[in-house]
């Protein structure tokens, strides 16, 4: 009998944080296993028992220093859902626009720099030659634009947050600077640019897309279910309810943030610093769901802004809705793109986003609360419980990339069974198994960021059968 | 000149911030500056032999030291961008408590040992390596690394940051006459005076400047990102006493009473105390 053979990528490239790929192989050389997982772990949750709410949202948000804005955002929900504070509408308005603000500097990011590459040169190109800066060798304008689109996004994170990455100006109660008229007038003139990249980037995108269709269609192709938030039906990144549908496009739960908890579950596997979340009333692995831009379009039918409505029109024109294929997620991301950019200008036009009012007077307490926002990778909850003294007792933080990290998994077993037959490698292996995660967007750096007594470690032997359970809490 | 760009445990901020730095940044690619290594943005799956290596993130794990090691053997000049890798940073809380030992509990008994495992606190890279420059930061900002990259890439030392985040703020230090402190929370700031001498636990009197005071000039307290000044980084200097001292001056509380605050508090320092930056030996490659 032959030996086992355990193949590894690693680092996996091009995604945020540090992945790695493992392949075992059975005795005939066919794939047995196949595993995408986390090398780091970091222990948020678990070091900030003891800290005051005040400072939370400000030292959480190092969580992820490329979606921070969303954790901050996620974080200082959940403690003014615990002090039953009800920020100022024009609070709530500049918020919605550092959200934006978030994604449109991460879309551009993982459009342009990340997955780009993908489409623009062919598998068989040199590795060292598939990367954004050999794109700006051959086309500087596309860089030039791909940097002009990702400072729309940074400026209004500075101009708002007041610093780009971690911004500091949102507080729990609103947030501490107004918006100037001076300022207003500055961010609507960069809107108008962004929209115009954006509809060439749709261009490029599509065109590249149609191109590629025949082979991204091959690469994954799953029915799960889909979770986003929603408001009446349309996408919604910072308020609304929670949706989920099921794998035809049926509504199967619809409910508000204060119940996530109660609807979604989280579980893990010893071989990974990332943990798998689920929903809770179908179990596991069956409750397997997606979060992300196929979620947000599958979940909803409608997009509020003109341009974006009319190409998340088309896209369900053309792949359905539930749009299953894994690699969508990459066109879906630039109608995420689009709406983002039309949404910034709808905000920016009314005059009176500059009112003084962005703060209110906010009364601690202690207690329990939830925060749940649309964040680029998909819907991010933070769970707090507080002591009657205001310091953190316990945190449960559910991040998309744990969410969506079954079915990364999924996929990447998919395409090494596809590649790999009787011990025989075809080569495009390892392209594809890192499309397909990239894809995602997953970001490693916000799945591994915690450690949790109460959880269960489950052993299994190389059939999958269950030998021990650990419970430690 | 070739450049690898590498993280260890961080939250990818650091290159993120420089990405950010927009006109700056498509200036600083065209010129002699090819990134040939980056797990972030290029395929390749090797550490290669550079001319630059910039390093985000501390030592978390025992795979972090084994590349940090590797890439500085493979590198002629290695900068520390941000406080992980320059002082442990925000990871480093988890040294207080003994995390190592909760983390094992829950993954050493497992099957399989392809995770790489945990060294038992957050080190900056120091630890391990010699580092060429620091630039610290949470993050530093997009002008401050590419202007120091740029003053690297042309073969000349970067500009240093040797004074504290005052100098760079805008508000006036006005002494007052308060009874307590202040959470920034609590009650609006005046936006022209001092955060402190309205009672707020600002760090500016003690951090390293080069930032631009983009904190306390929006009404948020500096909480000390960029690390201490130099004058604090001698051996003498008891940076938790020189704080009570600027605070009690500028308030007129008395020392005790703001020890006995300060004390209820103990994150407030969380980017000087609980990281293990050798402070005594690298004062002049601090940018």
């Amino acid at each position: 009998m032959s030996q086992k053979r355990e193949i590894t990528i690693s680092p996996t490239t091009r995604i945020e944080g540090h992945g790695k790929v493992t392949i075992t192989l059975d005795e005939f050389g066919n794939v047995s296993d196949a595993h995408f997982y986390a090398t780091e772990i970091r222990g948020f949750d678990y070091f900030l028992r003891g800290m005051e709410a005040e400072r939370l949202p400000f030292i959480i948000s190092r969580i992820c220093g490329v979606c921070s804005t969303a954790h901050i955002l996620a974080s200082v929900k959940a403690i003014e859902n615990i002090y039953g504070t009800e920020i100022t509408e024009t609070a709530r308005k500049l918020r919605e626009l550092l959200l934006i603000g978030q994604i449109i500097s991460n879309h551009s990011l993982v459009f342009f720099f990340l997955t780009l590459p993908d489409f623009w040169f062919s598998p068989e190109e040199n590795p060292s030659k598939r990367n954004i800066f050999q794109i700006m060798r051959e086309k500087p304008e596309i860089g030039k634009e791909a940097i002009e689109l990702r400072s729309f996004g940074t400026q209004i994170l500075d101009v708002i947050g007041k610093r780009e990455v971690h911004v500091v100006s949102v507080i729990p109660g609103g947030l501490i600077n107004p918006l100037k008229e001076k300022e207003r007038e500055r961010l609507l003139k960069m809107a108008e640019n962004a929209c115009r990249i954006t509809k060439e980037a749709l261009t490029i995108g599509k065109e590249l897309f149609e191109k590629n269709w025949a082979d991204f269609k091959k690469a994954g192709d799953y029915r799960t279910y889909y979770m986003a938030l929603t408001t009446d039906g349309a996408i919604e990144l910072y308020d609304g309810k929670i949706c989920v549908v099921n794998p035809d496009g049926e509504i199967l739960s619809e409910f508000t943030s204060n119940d996530y908890m109660e609807y979604v579950e989280e579980k893990r596997y010893e071989w990974t610093y990332a943990k798998f979340a689920y929903l809770k009333a179908l179990g596991w692995p069956k409750g397997i769901v997606q979060v992300g831009p196929t979620a947000r379009m599958n979940v909803n039918k409608r997009v509020t802004t003109e341009f974006a409505n009319k190409e998340l029109e088309e896209f369900k024109r053309k792949f359905g809705s539930p749009a299953y294929a894994t690699l969508l997620f990459d066109y879906a991301r630039l109608i995420d793109l689009m709406y983002a950019c039309e949404r910034v200008k709808e905000l920016l036009d009314d005059e009176s986003l500059t009112q003084a009012d962005t703060r209110v007077k906010v009364k601690p307490k202690g207690g329990v609360g939830i925060g749940v926002v649309e964040a680029p990778r998909g819907t991010l909850a933070h769970e707090y419980v507080l002591t009657k003294n205001g310091l953190l007792k316990n945190m449960k933080l559910i991040i998309p990339t744990q969410v969506n990290n079954a079915a990364i998994n999924l996929n990447v077993k998919d395409a090494a069974m596809e590649f790999i037959r009787q011990g025989e490698i075809k080569p495009g292996l390892l392209n594809r198994i890192e499309m397909v995660i990239r894809a995602y967007d997953p970001c490693i750096k916000c799945a591994t960021r915690q450690v949790d007594e109460n959880l269960r470690v489950e052993i299994r032997n190389s059939k999958g059968e269950l030998l021990r359970t650990l419970g430690l809490g | 000149m070739k450049v690898s760009v590498i993280s260890l445990t961080c939250c990818a901020g650091c290159v993120s911030s420089f990405l950010n730095a927009g006109d700056a940044l498509l200036e600083i690619l065209s010129q002699d500056f090819e990134i040939v290594y980056s797990p972030t943005f290029v395929d390749l799956k090797e550490i290669p032999e550079v001319d630059l290596a910039i390093v985000e993130g501390g030592v978390r794990t025992f795979g972090d030291e084994e590349v940090i090691r590797e890439v500085r053997a493979k590198s002629r000049i290695l900068v520390a961008l941000g406080i992980c890798a320059t002082h442990g940073g925000i990871t480093s809380l988890g040294n207080l408590t003994s995390i190592k030992k909760l983390l094992e509990k829950e993954y050493s008994l497992s099957v399989s040992s392809k995770l790489p495992e945990l060294e038992d606190l957050m080190y900056p890279i120091c630890s391990f390596v010699d580092v060429d420059y620091y630039i610290p930061g949470c993050p530093p900002m997009p002008f401050l690394i590419v202007h120091s990259l740029k003053r690297i890439v042309s073969g000349k030392t970067p500009i240093r940051h040797q004074s504290v985040v005052c100098t760079e703020c805008h508000r006036k230090i006005i002494p007052a006459k308060l009874d307590s402190l202040y959470g920034i929370y609590e009650k609006e700031a005046n936006p022209e005076t001092c955060l402190v001498s309205q009672g707020f636990v600002c760090l500016g009197s003690l951090t390293r400047d080069g930032c631009g005071a983009p904190c306390p000039r929006a009404g948020f307290t500096c909480f000390g990102c960029r690390g201490p000044a130099d004058s604090l980084l001698y051996r003498s200097r008891d940076i938790y006493a020189f704080l009570v001292k600027v605070i009690s001056k500028r308030t007129s509380i008395p020392e005790e009473k703001v020890k006995e605050e300060l004390y209820r508090n103990p994150f407030i320092f969380h980017t000087f105390i609980f990281s293990r930056f050798e402070r005594f030996k690298a004062r002049e490659r601090v940018i």
